[in-house]
């Protein structure tokens, strides 16, 4: 028997980017155990990454490229791979010249694998000059900028210091579903006697757990940090202006906003909370120190996403935690920037007639792209990403599609949006390619070694774009830069810069081989920074004047839609793990009891739930536990839930997807 | 007999995260419908991660026509499956679903508590795969704390078959849900 053992890393869109062993017997991937020597998962996985064997060999994974002719005829057919990048470097090609640019051609890319070396679909693009390029991001781009504008950068606090904090107080955060590891920390806290407090509309698995919950309206958290100021303010405790620290700016504006302009009895029609909780939390900001507090993603999925992250900010600064060793805010944090990302900073090609690419916001793109003339966008390639699961406008992705002459997806998997695309390139695991992994929530950096051959002929995005560009340079000399014969490692080497080493404390490659490496010195977090700006009176004002008729303006459509993360999955990926998903999936819609029962809807009755964007069919399931005005819907990777999610009300590239913004009607 | 191998389950802990559950399947190589160990919902707060609970005095041995478990002098029930016939006795006599039926084999197997880890001097592989410690075994002879029950809600009867396993209750938690 040939045992053979590998490092790897999780590359999900996760907080775990948890370190792997990969035992590797005769080939053949045999089972898989987390990597002690990453402290921050102690050597755990979560039930997903346990599943990676199923999920390597699974018999739904794509094996050749094919290629089906007409477009959804579902007529598909093998083809070799020399034929598909023939055909796709002749498109390139030949739009060049029928627009002398490349502005025809674009990609969709997002976060299926976060892997630095998948940046190569961005390098690819850019080594053909200018292109029409998406930007902005569609995740957690909202909160990142408003921690940005309170700290004047992006930092967050060490997630292992959660074990010490007195109180832990988590904003639409559910780490019981979407950051297993993190639980270990804050129940280490627990032990000691603090408090875990959830403020969320969806009575998660967090919530569940936690010491004290506080359901609200979602979208409102801002308004509840106010209520909880105003308490605290009202009490005229000491905790307010002459007990903060020196390099803070704006309290007083801050301050005297609350007490003008806010009242208790709006602050509980908003946000849905009664005074009896608003007190208690204040309680909790005021005597049970150091408050950690953790600004979730979901309170930033809407228009006040901004604001309200900069609003909790400044409560926590107000109450004295946010310089409290233990205490502190927590969002994510920065540890890609130090990296070159050689691959996706790859630059573009000069371009004697253009000089730039044309941008496209990604949170808007088939919508943005529909309006392109001169030249209209006409091949899409489409890595890491299934939008019609996870994107919004499907109708407009629709028309979109139509317009396009050729569409190449590259997946594991048959994805709906695979069956959209004219070319399906199988993309390799991250078992069967080299790579380089970086937390945004932990601070582990770690190789990720090929431990097995590719399953039969899957190629990483950064194969591709080696050997594509290779076929464009054959059949037009100079159209690409990109260096072709650069190995994974090469790139690999060019991430590790002398200020990475040094940060790392690794001399080079090798050391990385020994397991995953800590970031030795965090210099900055939000405990330790001197520099904090409260939020202004104008975003202040913005928020107080318009929440409520954002929140009444959908008359017509009756509840607010959540989307919130599965446990089993991560958005649409692992759908099709047997070992995961034993049953077919099944949409499922969480309502109200009472509202059910108004509408004559019983437990597994099959309701639509629809608006002006889309219908679908989902089954019923009444709970006390859902609130009057909103359902939540389980996210499935077949008929998505997003194709009711319709333009956002923000197209700012400063901002991410809306996606709860989104409201809907449901009849039998 | 001075070692009795058992689990302590702390409810209180346990996010229903199911890495147990697929930690087993990824160490035991299980086949699709069978689970060694299973994670389900008991209450609106809780969660019960379940198995073989290696009994004092295991229904399983005592009803198997062909002899084929057997209790380890460390108090683990394993089952031999090339003497297993496929009767299902065994699956119907447990009041803990652990015995599973694998209609790929026509055989029953259950969880045999990782001997072969336990055996290596490592943990179980469910207990290894808990990130809160809500899972975790000893040896119940030396176990004494009196915190801990023999049982919690949703648990079944307990006095028939003495199973391996002590348990931590959820505690009272305080919520604020919006007016309905």
């Amino acid at each position: 028997m040939d045992l053979q053992i590998y490092q790897n890393t999780c590359p999900r869109n996760c907080y775990g980017t948890c370190s792997i062993l990969s035992y590797v017997e005769n080939n053949r991937l045999v089972k898989v155990t987390g990597n002690k020597m990453n402290e921050f998962t102690k050597g755990k996985l979560c039930a997903k990454g346990y599943s990676y064997t199923d999920y390597v060999y699974n018999e739904q994974r794509l094996k050749y490229p094919i290629m089906q002719s007409p477009r959804r005829s579902g007529n598909w057919e093998r083809i070799s791979w020399d034929r598909a990048y023939s055909i796709i470097a002749n498109k390139i090609i030949e739009l060049n010249k029928r627009y002398n640019s490349n502005l025809a051609i674009s990609y969709n890319k997002y976060s299926g694998n976060k892997g630095l070396l998948h940046y190569a679909v961005e390098g690819m693009f850019n080594s053909f000059g200018p292109h029409t390029k998406p930007v902005g991001s569609i995740c957690a781009l909202t909160g990142i900028n408003a921690t940005i504008d309170s700290f004047g950068e992006l930092i967050n606090e060490i997630p292992e210091n959660m074990a010490n904090s007195k109180s832990i107080v988590l904003w639409g955060a559910n780490p019981a579903v979407t950051n297993v590891h993190q639980m270990k920390f804050i129940y280490d806290a627990k032990q000691k006697g603090a408090q875990l407090v959830v403020i969320d509309p969806i009575f998660s698995t967090t919530a569940q757990k936690a010491d004290l919950y506080i359901q609200i309206n979602p979208g409102t958290d801002g308004m509840l940090a106010l209520g909880v100021a105003k308490v605290l303010l009202q009490r005229n405790t000491t905790l307010a202006v002459d007990q903060l620290h020196e390099f803070t700016k704006g309290a007083e504006n801050f301050i005297n906003i609350i007490n003008s302009k806010i009242t208790l009895a709006e602050v509980c029609n908003i946000t849905g909370v009664n005074i009896e909780a608003i007190e208690e939390l204040a309680n909790i900001y005021d005597q049970f120190k150091p408050v950690a507090t953790w600004n979730g993603i979901g309170i930033q999925r809407n228009k006040f996403g901004g604001e309200n992250i900069k609003i909790i900010n400044s409560l926590v600064a107000l109450t004295g935690n946010l310089s409290l060793e233990n205490g502190g805010v927590y969002y994510c944090n920065n540890d890609l920037e130090q990296f070159p990302l050689s691959l996706y900073n790859f630059p573009v090609k000069k371009d004697n007639n253009i000089e730039n690419c044309r941008e496209l916001n990604i949170n808007n793109f088939p919508v943005e792209a529909l309006e392109l003339t001169n030249p209209p966008l006409k091949f899409l390639w489409v890595a890491s990403r299934n939008t019609f699961t996870q994107d919004r406008n499907f109708n407009k992705w629709r028309q979109l599609l139509n317009k396009l002459e050729l569409i190449v997806a590259v997946d594991l998997f048959m994805t709906p949006t695979a069956l959209e695309a004219d070319i399906v390139l199988p993309a390799a695991s991250h078992f069967e390619e080299e790579d380089i992994n970086v937390g945004y929530w932990h601070h582990y950096l770690s190789i990720n070694e090929k431990a097995i051959p590719q399953f039969y002929e899957s190629k990483s995005d950064l194969k591709i774009a080696r050997e594509l560009t290779a076929k464009l340079n054959e059949l037009s000399p100079g159209f690409s830069t990109f260096p072709a014969e650069l190995t994974p490692i090469d790139w690999i080497e060019k991430e590790l810069s002398t200020n990475v080493k040094k940060s790392y404390g690794i001399d080079g490659l090798e050391d990385l081989l020994e397991g995953p490496k800590r970031k030795l010195k965090i210099t900055n977090t939000p405990s330790r920074t001197n520099s904090f700006q409260f939020i202004n009176k104008a975003e202040l004002s913005y928020l107080i004047n318009n929440i409520e008729s954002h929140r009444n303006k959908q008359a017509g459509f009756q509840f607010q839609l959540l989307t919130p993360q599965s446990l089993l999955k991560i958005h649409s990926q692992f759908s099709a793990v047997s070992w995961l998903h034993p049953n077919e999936d099944r949409t499922t819609v969480q309502m109200n009891d009472k509202v059910a029962s108004e509408l004559n809807i019983k437990y597994g009755d099959v309701v639509n739930v629809f608006n002006e964007n889309g219908s679908i069919k989902a089954f019923a399931e009444p709970t006390k536990f859902v609130s009057r005005n909103v359902v939540i819907v389980d996210r499935i990777n077949t008929n998505s839930i997003n194709q009711l999610i319709g333009n956002s009300s923000s197209k700012d590239e400063n901002q991410s997807a809306t996606f709860y913004d989104c409201f809907v009607s449901i009849k039998k | 007999m001075n070692i009795q191998l058992g689990f302590i389950f702390n409810a209180e802990n346990c996010i229903g995260c199911k890495a147990c559950q697929i930690a087993c399947r990824n160490e035991n190589n299980t086949s699709g419908n069978v689970f060694w160990r299973k994670v389900d919902r008991v209450s609106e707060q809780s969660f019960l991660s379940h198995s073989c609970y290696h009994c004092s005095s295991p229904e399983c041995f005592r009803i198997c026509p062909e002899n084929a478990f057997i209790k380890r002098a460390d108090g683990i029930v394993i089952i031999d499956e090339t003497r297993c016939n496929g009767c299902k006795l065994c699956v119907d006599a447990c009041p803990y679903e652990a015995p599973q039926y694998d209609f790929y084999t026509q055989k029953v197997s259950k969880c045999q508590f990782c001997y072969h880890r336990l055996d290596a001097g490592l943990e179980p592989a469910c207990v290894a795969a808990c990130t809160t410690k809500s899972l975790q075994f000893t040896n119940l002879n030396d176990f004494f704390d009196p915190k801990a029950l023999e049982k919690i809600t949703g648990f079944p009867d307990i006095r028939i078959t003495r199973p391996s396993v002590v348990f931590y209750p959820v505690k009272e938690k305080k919520r604020y849900f919006l007016n309905n």
